[in-house]
């Protein structure tokens, strides 16, 4: 059964994304409003947490993932000329590996 | 009873427009009642109608912004004026009748008849009640399009996503027993298009005049593909 990255696995990738932010989201929401970090040296502390900084890149990897296929997802809908079509998927595309670059380099 | 149908004729030059009918009601008026009261009016307006039981699925129309089957409609139910226009998305003909092309390629293109990988017996393929009752919700569709001219996917990319229609029918063919070409038909059903452009909008289930839930069929076909993947 061969099934190309396009379709059903889009359609995997984001169900499964979907699950993973939201436990971090809850994760995220519970901690920062019932022990939020004091002052910037609480924060570098609390994310130099071996669990924290993998639970964080999980987290953003998921959320990047989520962002493509969902925002593909409308450009696909919404825009038709294939020009402006693979320009907006690239714009997209070069636009999240930024952010994940930049969260990389915060973390790294 | 007053209406406010949608007429064009591209004969005529004009541009598509309004115009206001009153009606003589009676107790037990379905839609299409009064479409035909409108015509006996005004032989000029056309519009599509055959069984009037909600059987051949040929009068679907835009009932105050809402897809319905026009003979299985009671005026009685709907605001005044009662605003009557194509189906959305499709192209029209001549005032309520529209090109349905398009949906009916798409039922075409899922191949809806059983397809048997060995030799066709003499007698009926039996089946049990349990994989007949599967079918049940499926083979029910009468095919009026009210659903698939419905849904915002099928507006955005109707040459290429198959719409509600087709996809329900794609499953009652996933679900019957007797079909063997499963594999190919999920396979078909691959990409981003097809299928995989509905949102789960579920305008389809809201509008569907035999209640029918076509999301549903939908959600079946994913699950078989997860289950096919894993």
């Amino acid at each position: 059964m061969s099934r190309q990255a396009s379709g059903f696995r889009a359609w995997v990738y984001q169900r499964i994304t979907a699950v993973l932010l939201l436990l971090f989201f809850v994760y995220l929401l519970s901690t920062l409003s019932f022990a939020p970090p004091a002052d910037f040296v609480a924060w570098v502390e609390w994310l130099s947490q071996p669990l924290v900084r993998i639970g964080l890149l999980i987290f953003v990897g998921a959320l990047l993932l989520h962002s493509w296929v969902g925002v593909r997802d409308a450009i696909i809908d919404y825009v038709h000329p294939l020009g402006l079509r693979i320009t907006a998927l690239t714009l997209l595309a070069l636009w999240l590996i930024g952010t994940g670059l930049w969260v990389l380099t915060i973390l790294g | 009873m007053k209406f406010r149908v949608y007429r064009y004729d591209p004969e005529s030059g004009q541009k598509p427009h309004m115009q206001d009918y009153d009606i003589e009601t009676f107790r037990g008026m379905m839609l299409r009642d009064a479409l035909k009261a409108i015509k006996a009016q005004d032989e000029t307006f056309a519009f599509r109608h055959s069984c009037g039981e909600g059987v051949c699925g040929s009068d679907g129309v835009n009932v105050n912004g809402t897809n319905k089957l026009a003979c299985v409609t009671p005026i009685a139910d709907l605001k005044e004026p009662v605003e009557v226009r194509p189906f959305p998305g499709r192209p029209v003909i001549r005032d309520l009748v529209v090109d349905m092309t398009q949906f009916y390629e798409q039922y075409k293109a899922i191949e809806p008849w059983l397809k048997r990988k060995e030799p066709t017996p003499e007698q009926e393929i039996l089946q049990s009640p349990a994989d007949r009752d599967k079918l049940d919700g499926l083979y029910e569709c009468i095919m009026c399009g009210c659903c698939s001219t419905f849904c915002p996917s099928f507006w955005w990319n109707p040459e290429k996503f198959l719409g509600p229609q087709a996809l329900l029918s794609a499953w009652r063919f996933l679900a019957d027993s007797r079909d063997q070409a499963k594999d190919e038909r999920l396979d078909f059903l691959e990409g981003p298009y097809k299928l995989f452009r509905c949102h789960s909008i579920m305008n389809c289930v809201e509008v569907c005049p035999k209640g029918l839930n076509p999301t549903k069929a939908i959600g079946h076909i994913k699950e078989l593909m997860l289950k096919k993947a894993v």
